[in-house]
């Protein structure tokens, strides 16, 4: 029990306690000394006011980055010390709780703490579903279903961007034959200042929670509850998780790639990295900025987005959706990346066209930045602009046309394995196929305008969510269980848990765009009996349940294989990629000897071929 | 090096000789033809310079993929791409910036003091000036230059904060141009406040160099922190060569 106390999570919890609190305490002195108010409980003031609550969650998210100790070798730096270039790591599990600087550690604390917001985010879901089964009002009440709401949104974003954070960050330089990130002290940085964050969503709940969804658009967002700058500062905090995460991981691919690893030798899933990261580290300044400039508008009424006082509501949608759409390329790029790297493994081919599925990748990240206001057909905006961004956002389909294409010539003629990660990737091509199809008619003016606003939607997104994001992850997950532990994940619970999954969500999704043709309308808690949804909701309510409990099935495979799973250290795929000729798992600084690229990455099949070789 | 220590000194001067003509001539633009084209032209080709010669950003390409990657050289080339990495995340911010001050404003500007206006934008500038020189002195081991332009640089800073937080805030508010009056009040504290907080973290950074430098931690070798912050210091400049004329020349004021 001590020894959890003094880990660096718990100092640093410790630490954003004390701070939010000094913060807070030292802004209310300030409004007693000027004759302001500065105590009181409503909607926007619990306790300590609105402007204290802001400043305190801000120092208690700095306190909790000096509290984990992952500041201490900059400080050092600052007051002209040298610090150690080598990095050891306590044995044990308590390494994971503190601040480690090897990016195997810091790949499993984010997948980890991706994992626990994915259960809160789904559990958030659970309960609204449920509200939702019957029509008329259960236990819910408006308030608390748009808070749930909102925090399953947001929640669910933080998760998949820590996710593929801690699959980029586990993989990359392994792939690269790096011994680590370019800045391992950034790394550490990048994963800490979200767990702050986290606490700052969350903290939402307990003050008036906020009833705008994730998207936060004023001016409902410049008068909702307290919690509504606890989500903001929130994701503001995050992002800079993302954009720093970013910014070292593109370092690390320009400078620290083995030798002879050219561009286009490179591992795909690298590629894929990299435009992630580029969407990473520029768009996210955007929805940084306009929750900034919301959070402004509250504390010092500045009437950017006030119409009352000659503001333009409009111009946040735009700073807004200019990261939040490409937000979207974030999540799947990296999953379509794993699903391009895995296929060639289980159906022992060559990747089909290496180069076009390369370039796909960043075709995808710079057309995604210019079709951000197909987000606002609705909105009021010019309407010139529909146009260009309806035409826009269609051309996306062309680079991922250009994936699927590859995928489905890979596994054309090949020797199709199918242990259950290769199941997760077909299945996610699946699903990212109906994503994908169910994305024109919402691009399109004429039809968006219908479906705007209806359960098709949330279908949609849904779909591309799950097939880009969420089975390419737990694909990962099972192909690369072995490399981080030198244990197999159960098969026999891995079908479990697809089965469950992939038919749980297919019947969801499938239904959510059945209703929303229908009529059924986004974000209410509640709809008219008349409508005769009742037995679909009931049918998604089920359905929902189902993908929990597969989740949970994949929770209790992780511990029972932890603790007798079948030992595999070697090769488990039969894999060319270089993290896999060595034994697993790995050490820190990983190679023990340097490798270099002498053949082309997916050669599966091709007698005589090889992508590495190490020095002696 | 590629140069002696005397050529760059001068190469430095000359930049901010042509930098300060051209911030001339874009007062003397605004206060006759008024063209928005040209301010932008003008602008982009004074970050231009900027970029070339203060933050040379050639360093960028001077990378040797089979150098020694323990080696101080490669960890700084390294990191140089870290820092620009981050330069083009945080102008986005900027750009962010920019973006709601036309959409929100157009062709409208808010009323300023112009003389306080061009009188700030010469104190960074000059403290741009002096910032290369400390940089440049200390490429070639001159600890004292470094810290002698050190210091007047953070002076200078310290002065354009007092123009901008100190000066023109409580100006502007006495003439009814306040946070909370509308849309141009909002433009104009969020900019300004904006860029002032990066000129704050800017000078920060240089105190901690100053102090590291005076105690012998940098030399001509092994500089990096100095190289960062210099860059740093010019970016925080090339900012205010947008939003300056943004603010302050372009469009009818109101």
């Amino acid at each position: 029990m001590k020894k959890i106390l003094s880990t660096g999570l718990m100092r640093g919890l410790f630490f954003q306690i004390l701070g939010t609190l000094a913060g807070a305490g030292f802004v209310t002195l300030v409004r007693f000394g000027m004759g302001l108010k500065f105590w009181g409980w409503d909607k926007t003031t619990y306790g300590f006011t609105e402007p204290a609550w802001v400043f305190g969650g801000l120092i208690g998210v700095l306190s909790f980055l000096y509290g984990t100790r992952v500041l201490d070798d900059w400080l050092k730096w600052a007051a002209g010390k040298e610090t150690h270039e080598e990095h050891h790591d306590p044995p044990g599990w308590i390494r994971f709780f503190g601040p480690s600087l090897d990016h195997k550690v810091i790949g499993i604390q984010y997948t980890v703490t991706s994992l626990i917001l994915l259960s809160v985010g789904g559990l958030f879901a659970l309960i609204f579903r449920a509200e939702l089964a019957a029509s008329g009002l259960q236990f819910l009440n408006p308030d608390l279903y748009n808070t749930l709401m909102s925090l399953h949104g947001i929640v669910m974003i933080v998760s998949i961007l820590l996710g593929i954070a801690g699959v980029m960050n586990y993989l990359v330089p392994m792939m690269i034959g790096a011994a680590d990130m370019t800045f391992p002290r950034l790394n550490a940085f990048s994963f800490w200042i979200a767990v702050p964050a986290a606490v700052l969503l969350l903290s939402s709940l307990a003050l008036g929670g906020f009833d705008t969804g994730w998207t936060g658009y004023p001016p409902l967002s410049a008068r909702a509850p307290l919690g509504m700058q606890m989500f903001f500062l929130g994701v503001f905090v995050a992002g800079w998780s993302s954009i720093l995460g970013a910014l070292n991981l593109l370092a690390t691919v320009l400078r620290l790639r083995a030798k002879g690893m050219t561009a286009f030798r490179m591992p795909i899933f690298v590629w894929a990295a990299v435009a992630t990261s580029i969407i990473s580290l520029t768009a996210t300044q955007l929805i940084g900025l306009s929750f900034q400039l919301v959070m402004f508008q509250r504390l010092f009424g500045m009437g950017f987005f006030d119409p009352a006082k000659g503001g333009n509501p409009i111009i946040f949608q735009h700073l807004f959706w200019f990261y939040s759409h490409p937000a979207v390329y974030v999540f799947v790029l990296p999953g379509l990346g794993i699903i391009s790297e895995l296929l060639p493994v289980f159906a022992r081919k060559p990747l089909f066209g290496y180069k076009w599925v390369a370039m796909s990748s960043l075709g995808i990240a710079l057309v995604g930045f210019l079709v951000w206001a197909h987000h606002m057909f609705t909105s009021g905006m010019n309407e010139y602009l529909r146009v260009p961004f309806m035409y826009s956002t269609l051309l996306v389909a062309v680079p991922t046309g250009v994936k699927f294409f590859s995928w489905v010539a890979t596994l054309w003629g090949g020797k199709i394995e199918t242990p259950t990660p290769m199941m997760f990737i077909l299945a996610g091509l699946v699903v990212f196929l109906l994503g994908g199809l169910s994305g024109p008619p919402n691009a399109t003016v004429s039809t968006d305008l219908h479906l705007h606003d209806t359960y098709f939607i949330v279908g949609h997104f849904h779909d591309t969510m799950f097939g880009g994001y969420v089975f390419p992850f737990f694909a990962a997950i099972y192909y690369w269980f072995p490399k981080a532990t030198g244990k197999k994940l159960n098969e026999k619970l891995g079908h479990w848990h697809f089965w469950l999954m992939t038919s749980g969500m297919l019947v969801l999704t499938l239904w959510m765009m059945r209703v929303g043709l229908l009529g059924m309308r986004r974000r209410i808690a509640d709809y008219d009996p008349a409508l005769g949804f009742d037995p679909s909701h009931l049918i998604m309510t089920i359905a929902a349940f189902a993908i929990a409990l597969s989740v949970l099935i994949f929770f209790v495979n992780v511990y029972l294989s932890l603790r007798k799973g079948d030992a595999a250290t070697g090769n488990v795929w039969n894999s060319r990629s270089p993290e896999w000729q060595v034994p697993s798992p790995m050490p820190a600084h990983n190679y023990e000897k340097e490798f270099r690229v002498v053949g082309e990455p997916y050669d599966y099949g091709l007698p005589g071929s090889t992508y590495v070789q190490f020095e002696d | 090096m590629e140069h002696n220590k005397p050529y760059a000194l001068n190469l430095g001067l000359s930049i901010f000789i042509l930098l300060a003509a051209l911030t001339g001539v874009e007062y003397l633009i605004a206060a006759t033809v008024a063209s928005a084209f040209l301010l932008v032209v003008i602008a982009l080709t004074k970050a231009g310079l900027v970029l070339y010669y203060y933050m040379h950003i050639h360093r960028l390409n001077k990378s040797d993929p089979e150098a020694d990657r323990h080696s101080y050289a490669y960890k700084t080339g390294s990191n140089r791409f870290g820092l620009w990495l981050f330069l083009l995340s945080d102008s986005f911010v900027f750009g962010g910036l920019l973006v709601t001050r036309f959409g929100l404003l157009g062709n409208t500007r808010p009323d300023l003091n112009q003389a306080l206006g061009l009188a700030v934008t010469t104190v960074l500038l000059v403290s741009s000036f002096f910032m290369n020189r400390a940089e440049t002195s200390m490429e070639y081991g001159d600890r004292k230059g470094f810290l002698l332009g050190t210091s007047i640089t953070i002076l200078l800073g310290l002065g354009f904060l007092a123009g901008v937080v100190g000066l023109e805030w409580p100006l502007a508010i006495r003439e009814g141009l306040t946070p909370s009056s509308g849309p141009a009040g909002a433009v104009f504290f969020m900019l300004t406040g904006m860029h002032a907080f990066h000129v704050f973290t800017g000078i920060v950074f240089l105190v901690i160099v100053f102090r590291n430098g005076l105690r012998g931690v940098y030399s001509a070798e092994k500089h990096w922190a100095v190289e960062a912050a210099a860059v740093y210091w010019h970016f925080v400049d090339v900012v205010w060569i947008f939003f300056y004329p943004a603010l302050y020349l372009i469009g009818v004021h109101l």
